[in-house]
């Protein structure tokens, strides 16, 4: 194969837009995408609010200065506030530039891009397609790459960043279809490989495939990962599944109920009941399980959403979706009976370390959207800056790899180096004395990490966690691969991306404790308040010889002091 | 769709998967494999297989990623008919189930098998790109982000529903003329090429609807609405479909394919006898020579059979045909009043 100027791994809104602005930027480049699902099922999708810009099209009086401050406050202030700038700065564009090469947005009476309120938002800016902006942004630009002729390796799985000192040579990757292993000598790379939520497996929201592939290869690379301790939490998860109830059914007048038949959030927030904000109503519930008051299932511990008493016809007019839901993944008709639900892992707000334009410490690898932690959203992340910044750093991460291409050679990839790879897969398909199971590791890893790393964290419980993990990495060199095919061997890809959730897991645990304060969704029982004077930086952690070293980086700051988060 | 409520929350029943199997590597032909295991009420047919690749045959292959509804990976065929394994409920399936306790899982259908229930959809993005399903802006890149187009509500809810398809393939599976034909664009694509048509952002539409009139293109649709019966995201594709077809007859006139002169062959013997002249319709729709080089072969042998249809002055009008042929005129009237202020 040829070499590429640019391969981008992950086909999701990040990727695709880094693609197409890549090639906006430089036509003559060679650029693929590599993608472990075809583009159009990647996790963008399931993004229904919708994406932040200044537009002033529903609120007139707002402004980017605003959305920046909302940003930064809402990140507890652990955002980087020249970045925020360029968030903030650029959405309003990037919205029009998505308008104009035809997203389907909803439209207001003046026929502008319809725009609602969302939290922690001082204006109504979120601008949206009905429930399924995610799905309709995603679609936008799959569709836009298929007419620019992107090239696409679907259903390829990365399992390797070749590096030789500062720089990198390309990658190396299984073709799915096949189970060849294949390398792609390139000068850039850009890593949009989505979050690393799923580590907490049924305590999350994310799709199964969000196992964090890119973090993972760049840490075992030795690039370092920012502010991996942050974890959003939302409230209302599906007892079995994690998938998400909205927050649209609090908003139609759901309660929260616990086993004893309390609307329990009156201890809480007794103003707000169950729409305070998406960390304190997490907080609550997790509160009341781990006080006694859930209830019992073999799926663990829950609480009641109960919507029952809002009617039939309510509930069929205006929820039908969260009806839909709960039906098909939890057998329960919410009509009838109170949904089942518990806090799920939902965004990950750390990730691969990069400077403003989406570059690593190693020279032609950049990343960009969840996988990538510039930072903007700092210690949370407010609802709807999610595909913002995957659009808005997508978009600079192919313009910036576009641009500097041509500064660095396209090294080759050795076959002694695609044959370890092959070997690394084959010795575990084949070996004998292979018997933990790859599902029962992931499970305890999910359940380590819920009840150790989750929402309340301490130390000694951090502590556990850590010490749990290790003994599951210890584990999984013992792991069976029961499938020994070549074509499609989905168990091998499973077990493939439970490494990666391992390899990464004692990042997360370990900054979590390093940590001793509690900021947005990171919360110290033992430290319970900010600490600005010990910790208002960034972790940064680091692979060196197969230990986990922590570092730290300061904080970028700007127009906006230090203050109290309250609201 | 309705929960039973009337059985026990944690209850389970046996149910035995009997999935398709096919491995290139080894199998020189697919077979089934039962497997039998406990289901409460409340699992999917994709946890299910989950159950049994983590417990009982890890080789068992599929695709999911969200295994939420959302990203539409998990299409198969599930006791015959296509749809999302992540939205479909064991015990409902069972109900209706031929053989009692027994689910049958199988591949979608009219797409290449890579194996077991894995099919190639390569094709189907073939197909996207072949009938440009992109919005072609008619605003130039150097002026992308300056300011929005202003579009209607109006506008927007023309294609609302056609932006809700995820690509999961089951109207492809179903479709009844690509099981016949694999050239056929199929219903997805249609569906995406009028969502692009009624953009006013595109300027395309032409050179879109060239491409769909041809061969293996709109008017091979024959009305058998299954896409639509089955569509996950319960989108009216086939309105798509008649969509473009009304587009194409009003942009490109009756004449310019078989597949308009067919529809209009066929309203013509609707207006004038309430029935079918079902001998001449070849002629009508594809011309003297087309049909004698083509059809002759197949006439001969509905003549042996004598499944021949009667000849035309033998098609008399159907009864009361005058009370029909003014219920007629008023239809047609209303559709054309419909059309003007659509235009407008």
């Amino acid at each position: 194969m040829k070499p590429f100027d640019i391969v981008i791994v992950g086909g999701g809104g990040a990727g695709l837009y880094a693609a197409m602005e890549a090639m906006k930027t430089n036509p003559a480049l060679n650029i693929a995408v590599l993608s472990k699902v075809y583009p159009n099922r990647s996790h963008t999708s399931a993004a229904q609010g919708g994406a932040n810009a200044a537009l002033a099209n529903k609120a007139k009086d707002d402004t980017v200065e605003m959305h920046i401050f909302d940003t930064i406050k809402g990140s507890d202030y652990l955002a980087d506030q020249d970045a925020v700038e360029v968030l903030c700065g650029e959405a309003p564009k990037i919205i029009r530039e998505l308008e104009n090469m035809g997203t389907p947005w909803s439209r207001l009476e003046d026929n502008t891009i319809a725009q609602r309120p969302f939290g922690g938002a001082g204006r109504p800016r979120c601008c949206y397609c009905a429930d399924k902006t995610g799905h309709t942004i995603l679609q936008t630009l799959y569709e836009q790459c298929l007419k620019k002729g992107v090239i696409f390796f679907n259903e390829y799985f990365v399992l390797n960043l070749s590096v030789h000192g500062s720089r990198s040579r390309g990658l190396i990757a299984m073709n799915m279809k096949t189970g060849k292993v294949e390398a792609f000598a390139a000068r850039t790379v850009i890593f949009a490989t989505g979050g690393y939520a799923k580590m907490y497996w049924n305590r999350s929201s994310n799709a199964a495939g969000n196992t964090g592939d890119g973090q993972a290869i760049a840490f075992r690379a030795g690039i370092p990962l920012k502010d991996m301790e942050f974890v959003q939490f939302h409230p209302t998860g599906l007892r079995k599944s994690g998938l998400l109830v909205t927050e649209g059914a609090r908003g139609e007048g759901g309660y929260l109920i616990n086993k004893d038949g309390e609307r329990f959030m009156s201890r809480y927030a007794p103003e707000k009941m169950e729409l305070g904000p998406r960390d304190l109503v997490s907080r609550s519930l997790e509160t009341e399980i781990l006080q006694g008051r859930g209830f019992d299932s073999p799926a663990g511990k829950y609480l009641h959403l109960d919507l029952t008493h809002l009617g039939a016809d309510l509930i069929k007019s205006r929820l039908p979706q969260i009806r839909e839901m709960t039906m098909n993944f939890e057998g329960v008709d919410p009509i009838e009976e109170p949904i089942p639900v518990r806090p799920t892992a939902h965004y990950s707000m750390g990730g691969i370390d990069t400077d403003n334009f989406g570059r690593t410490v190693i020279d032609g690898v950049y990343a960009a959207g969840e996988c990538a932690c510039v930072s903007v959203h700092g210690a949370n992340r407010l609802g709807g800056n999610s595909l913002l910044d995957i659009l808005v750093f997508g978009r600079i991460a192919g313009h910036t790899a576009a641009q500097e291409a041509g500064r660095f050679e396209p090294g080759a990839i050795s076959e002694d180096e695609v044959n370890q790879q092959l070997e690394e897969i084959r010795s575990g398909m084949h070996a004998s004395g292979h018997y933990e199971r790859y599902g029962a590791l992931r499970e305890e890893l999910g359940q380590t990490l819920a009840l150790n790393v989750g929402i309340y964290r301490e130390a000694t419980q951090l502590k556990q966690g850590i010490a749990d993990v290790a003994e599951l990495r210890e584990r999984f060199k013992k792991v069976r691969v029961s499938d020994s095919s070549d074509v499609f061997n989905t168990n091998l890809l499973q077990v493939l991306e439970l490494k990666n959730m391992l390899d990464l897991a004692g990042s997360v645990a370990m900054g979590a404790l390093a940590r001793e304060e509690s900021r947005g969704s990171h919360t110290r029982t033992d430290f319970p308040t900010r600490d600005d004077s010990k910790w208002h930086k960034h972790t940064l952690a680091t692979l060196v010889d197969g230990h986990i070293i922590l570092g730290e980086k300061p904080v970028t700051m700007g127009r906006h002091e230090l203050q109290e988060r309250t609201y | 769709m309705t929960v039973s409520t009337d059985h026990h929350n944690e209850a389970k029943r046996d149910v035995t998967f009997r999935v398709f199997r096919f491995n290139p590597q080894v199998d020189s032909k697919p077979y089934f494999d039962d497997y039998t295991i406990p289901v409460e009420r409340g699992i999917t047919v994709l946890r299910a297989l989950n159950y049994i690749k983590e417990h009982v045959d890890a080789s068992v292959s599929y695709r999911a990623f969200c295994q939420a509804g959302i990203c539409g990976s998990c299409g198969m065929r599930v006791n015959g008919i296509s749809m999302l394994a992540c939205t479909t409920q064991v015990w409902e399936v069972l109900e209706k189930s031929r053989e009692p306790g027994i689910i049958k899982v199988e591949p979608l259908r009219n797409l290449p098998l890579v194996k077991d229930l894995i099919v190639d959809m390569d094709p189907l993005v073939g197909k996207m790109t072949h009938y440009s399903n992109w919005v072609d802006s008619t605003m130039p890149e150097e002026e992308m982000g300056k300011k929005e187009f202003l579009i209607s509500e109006e506008e927007f809810l023309k294609y609302d529903k056609a932006t809700d398809c995820i690509l999961c393939a089951s109207c492809v599976s179903e479709c009844s003329i690509l099981r016949a034909n694999k050239e056929y664009v199929s219903p997805a694509v249609l569906l995406k090429s009028y969502r692009m048509n009624v953009d006013s952002r595109d300027g395309s539409h032409d050179v879109r609807l060239a491409e769909l009139v041809k061969d293996h293109g709109v008017w091979d649709c024959t009305h058998c609405y299954r896409c639509q019966e089955t569509c996950v995201k319960s989108i009216p594709i086939m309105d798509a479909i008649h969509g473009i077809r009304e587009d194409a007859i009003e942009k490109r006139g009756v004449k310019d394919t078989s597949g308009a002169k067919h529809a209009e062959a066929f309203m013509d013997d609707i207006a004038k006898k309430g029935k079918l002249v079902e001998a001449t319709l070849p002629f009508r729709t594809n011309g003297v020579f087309w049909t004698l080089q083509n059809l002759l072969p197949m006439a001969v042998k509905m003549i042996m059979k004598r499944r021949t249809p009667p000849p035309p002055p033998m098609v008399k009008p159907s009864k009361g045909i005058k009370v029909f042929r003014s219920m007629f005129r008023e239809m047609s009237e209303h559709v054309k009043q419909d059309h003007q202020s659509h235009n407008k």
